[in-house]
This record gives structure tokens, sequence and C-alpha cells, in this order.
């Protein structure tokens, strides 16, 4: 009875609409525009060119290099973010330290680089962090008596550097919501497996991690997506890099936009990362079953 | 003696935790303090750690820059217009809507919802900013407010839609049931029960929705113009290419008068960030 009474869809109503204004014209006029030839620079004689945008994709070394700087990016960001999400995750979840106020301490500063700017991040890792002079990554190196590098000059280095630097912002996602799902183990089910004689990292492994399965799934997703889409982390720290090495698809579409004024291509782009999110939500709803959540 | 060392070792422990839990809080905050010290030194730059902390040459020359130059309160301004804009015409519409979805009661409509959610909340930025400067541009209004409002809209939409969604299933049916029984209309329901038992959860998903409209650079660069452009692309005149030197002091002045403040706000809302992104990510 209570779905019946509230007529669900008058609520829903302006934010559709304001949704499909916002949302549904951009992802629209991106499928158009990627049909047709358009330059900036003589717009208003734009032609309908049917799939001759996507076929270049396929021939241009540039795109394919941009998918793989892409592919590394997303994952390495991801891997490490979980890595060390994880495992400061596990050190605040411990017992004596959840919950107490010397974890709600920790857990106020270690949501810094989430909050932080991301392009302040950017230009302060380009500046003060990874700078091959001045930097302090390099000054760490040869404090314990290893070789400097020039970090974002070299087409080797560069798009580590940039997987660190997104990796230290998107860290406190997978932190936070991993400690909450830590937490939540209860203490007894640890203690008698310690009485059974377990130690920790089989406890870790065999019992913590099996419960946190699906939030490591959940949070692996959203740190994918948002490495996918990175734009101001990557071109305030390097641009696009020496010899593009870190010229991912997201500052691949603004250069071919912009700069080379190709509209039709980079909108193409554009809307082949967009059906690579929509397969990944597909992906993601049907693991978790999500068209069934709000039965209340 | 046994139980000595025993007592020793837990102690050991917990110290030892307290310690890798520090040094990652170095980690965090490290980069932040270093941009700090080297906008208020007048080289602005360290060849020692304890360089870092020394006060000589304290100047303040490159927040007078950032602030004159930089225009840094003119750009302060549009950020907080954007930002403040966008989320006003965002609480208003999505509250609702979050609320209409968890009362559907068809399955499909249901899924075909979250799906719109989800697919357009991953959404890469690009895909909204690239169409809508050439749409911007062919209707002769780029670099106008509508356009970087409209696509702060289409970031925060479904973020918003999706953490109160969350907050809305954790309402207990009967609460709502009573108030039907009392003769409640649907909007008397929400506005005067379930609104305010998601009140925390609104404060929460507005508090990130403005921090990450503060933050955007993205729709900046593409959409704002030189009336509307925000913080994040005021900085970046002063930051040169690789090669290209930069200004060392008045970025790292410029970026900390971004940075800081959120930073402090962040600290001090510190309940409501860590609620919204845990129930932001997590399903129940």
């Amino acid at each position: 009875m209570l779905k019946k009474y509230f007529k669900p869809w008058r609520f829903i109503m302006p934010g559709l609409i304001l949704g499909l204004i916002t949302l549904g014209v951009p992802i629209y006029q991106a499928l158009k525009n990627s049909f047709y030839d358009i330059r900036l620079y003589r717009l208003g004689s734009e032609f309908f060119v049917g799939f001759d945008n996507y076929i270049n994709l396929w021939n241009d070394s540039i795109f394919l290099l941009a998918v793989r700087v892409t592919l590394i990016f997303t994952i390495g960001c991801t891997i490490l973010s979980i890595f060390f999400g994880l495992s400061v995750a596990s050190v605040l979840s411990s017992d004596k330290i959840r919950g107490s106020l010397v974890a709600r301490f920790f857990m106020a500063f270690f949501i810094v680089p989430f909050v932080a700017t991301q392009v302040v991040t950017g230009v302060m890792g380009r500046l003060f962090i990874w700078d091959a002079e001045f930097g302090l990554i390099n000054y760490l190196l040869n404090t314990i008596g290893l070789q400097a590098q020039a970090w974002l000059t070299s087409p080797n280095l560069a798009l580590p550097a940039a997987i660190i630097t997104n990796s230290w912002r998107l860290t406190p996602l997978a932190l936070l919501v991993l400690y909450a799902a830590l937490a939540t183990i209860p203490e007894t089910l640890i203690e008698s497996a310690k009485i059974d004689g377990a130690n920790e990292i089989m406890i870790f492994l065999k019992i913590k991690l099996p419960m946190i399965k699906y939030h490591i799934i959940f949070v692996s997703m959203i740190l994918m997506t948002s490495a996918f889409r990175e734009f101001d982390v990557i071109y305030s720290l390097t641009g696009r890099g020496p010899r593009r090495a870190t010229n991912v698809l997201s500052l691949m579409v603004y250069e071919q936009g912009v700069s080379v004024a190709d509209m039709g291509y980079a909108n193409a782009i554009a809307f082949t990362m967009f059906l690579i999110v929509a397969v990944v939500t597909v992906i993601f709803i049907k693991i978790f079953k999500l068209g069934d959540v709000g039965v209340s | 003696m046994k139980l000595i060392i025993k007592k020793l070792k837990k102690h050991y422990d917990y110290l030892i935790k307290l310690l890798l839990l520090s040094i990652w809080l170095v980690i965090c905050i490290t980069p932040i303090l270093i941009l700090f010290m080297a906008s208020i030194s007048d080289t602005a730059i360290f060849q020692t750690i304890p360089d870092l902390f020394s006060l000589e040459g304290t100047t303040l020359v490159n927040y007078r820059i950032s602030i004159n130059q930089g225009n840094f309160f003119f750009h302060l301004r549009n950020s907080l217009i954007i930002a403040g804009s966008a989320l006003a015409l965002v609480l208003v519409v999505c509250t609702p809507m979050a609320y209409g979805i968890t009362k559907l009661s068809s399955r499909k409509a249901k899924s075909a919802v979250v799906f719109g959610v989800l697919s357009t909340r991953f959404i890469p930025y690009v895909v909204i900013a690239m169409p809508l400067y050439l749409l911007f541009r062919q209707m002769g209004l780029s670099g106008s407010l509508p356009g970087v409002i409209m696509a702060h809209l289409a970031m925060q939409m479904p973020f918003i839609v999706w953490l109160m969604v969350g907050f809305f299933d954790g309402i207990p049916g009967e609460v709502e049931e009573a108030a039907i029984i009392d003769g409640c209309t649907p909007f008397q329901i929400f506005f005067k029960v379930s609104l305010p038992m998601v009140l925390p959860g609104l404060n929460a998903a507005a508090i990130l929705a403005f921090i990450m409209s503060y933050n955007e650079f993205l729709f900046g660069l593409f959409l704002a113009g030189p009336n509307t452009r925000p913080l994040t692309v005021g900085i970046m005149r002063f930051v040169g290419g690789v090669e290209v030197g930069a200004q060392y002091g008045v970025v790292a002045a410029y970026g900390s008068m971004i940075v800081v403040p959120i930073i402090i706000f962040a600290l001090i809302v510190n309940r409501y960030i860590v609620s919204g992104m845990t129930q932001g990510a997590v399903k129940e």
C-alpha cells in the first residue's frame, strides 16, 4: 500500500527532466557529433561521414597508445589504492584502535588527499614532489643513496609518477570503505579463530578477506571508473607527457577537440569512453543485482 | 615472566600500529605542508628537510601577486557562484527524485533508473564537456555561466541521487505507514517525516557535491570564459609547461589559498564526509 499511495513519478519527474537536459543532451550530442566532420574553424559547414571517425580510430597510433596508457593508468591506480587502502584499513580496524578516538583522529587526516583540489595536487606534484632538482622524491632518494631521476620528463617514469600521484588522491576512498567493512566483522569471530590457533595472516586471508570481498569489488569499480576519466591531475602534473607517455583518453579528447579542432573525432573518442563506462556499469549492476535496492 | 612478555608484546603491537598510522598520516599531509611552506618562503625551493621548516625569508609577496595579478578573489567568486547555484538546484530537484525512486514498485522501472543514475555517475567528464563546448559555441554563448553550471549539474545530479536513495532506503517503512494512517499526504510525509530523518545524509551529500564542484577543473577549462573562470583555472596561468619555468612561489601561494580552506572545511565537517563517502560506495 505504501508504494501505490506515493505516486512516485510525481517526485521523480522534475529530476528526470533536469537529468535529460543536463546529461541526456550532451550524451546525445556526443553520439550525433561523432558521425559528422566538424571543424571548429569552419562551424556551420559540417557534413555527415557515418562511421568514418570510428574507423579512423583503429588506424590512429596516437589513439591506440592513449588506450594503452589509460588502461595502465586505470589498473595501476586501482591496484595501488586498494593495496594501501586495505593495508591502512586493516591497521585502523584492529582491536583497541577501531572506533576509538585515535581512529577518528587519524581518519580525519586520512581523507585530506581526497578533498584536496585535483589541479593543486597536480601542480604540487609537478613542482615540489617529482621535480628533478627540487622535488621531495629525489631528495629522499639522494638521502638513502639512490640515484635521482628525471621523473616527469622521462618517458618511462612519467606514467608511474602520475599513477602514484593519482593513487595518493584515491586511496582515502578505498581506505574509508574497507575500514567501514572491516569494522563490522564481529570481534568474537576473530577471537574464536585465535583460540583455534590461527595467526594474524591466516585470519586476514581466511576470515576477513572473504567477508569484505564484495566491498573490495565495489570500491574497485568506483576507483576504476574514477581513474579512467581522470583529467585534472594528469593535465596539471605532466600534461600529455614526454612522448605522450601520460596522454590518457580524456587528454586526447581535449587535444583533438580544442587544439586540433576536429570536433567529430574528439566526440567519437568521448562517446567510445562513455560506451566503455556503460558496459562496466552493466557488469556492476549484474554482480550486485542493484536493480533490487530500495526494498523498504 | 611469561605474562610480562605477553603484556609487553601487547603494548608493542599497539605502538607499532600507531607508528604505521602516523607514517601514513605524514604521507597524507606532507605534500600540502610543503606547498604551504613554499608559499611563505622567498625562494620557494627547499634543498633539505630542515630548510623546509626554517622561517628565514618569510614573505607574503606570493600572496600579494596571487591576489593582485592572479585575480584570486574574482576567481573565488566565480567558483562559489558555480558550485553554489548548481548545488542549490540539484538539491531541490534531486532529493524528491531520490525519494520517489525508493518508492517505485515496478522492478523494471527501478533497474532502468539505477542504470541511468550509475552510468551517468561514472560518466567520463569529457563526454559532458566536449559536446557542450561545441553546443554553446554554436549558439554563440561560449564562456557563459549557464554552460559551466549545466556541466556541474550533470556532474552532481547522479551523485546526489545515488547517495540520497541510500539514505532514504534506511527509513523504516512503519514510520511512513503510521503517517499515512494519520492522514498525511505524500508531500507532507516527504517534508515532515522522511526529509528530517535523512537530514544528516542530506548534509553529507551536499558537502561532498560542493567540494566536488569547488575542486572541478575540466569544465572550467572547456566551458568557462574570461568572466566565469573558476579558481582551478585561475591558478594555471602561473604554471608553465614542464620545460618552461613556473612561478613556484606564486603557484604555491595560489594553491594554498585554494586548498587550505577546503581542507579545514573538510576537517570540520569530517563526520559528514566520512558518512557520505562510505554511503556512496556501499550498497547497504
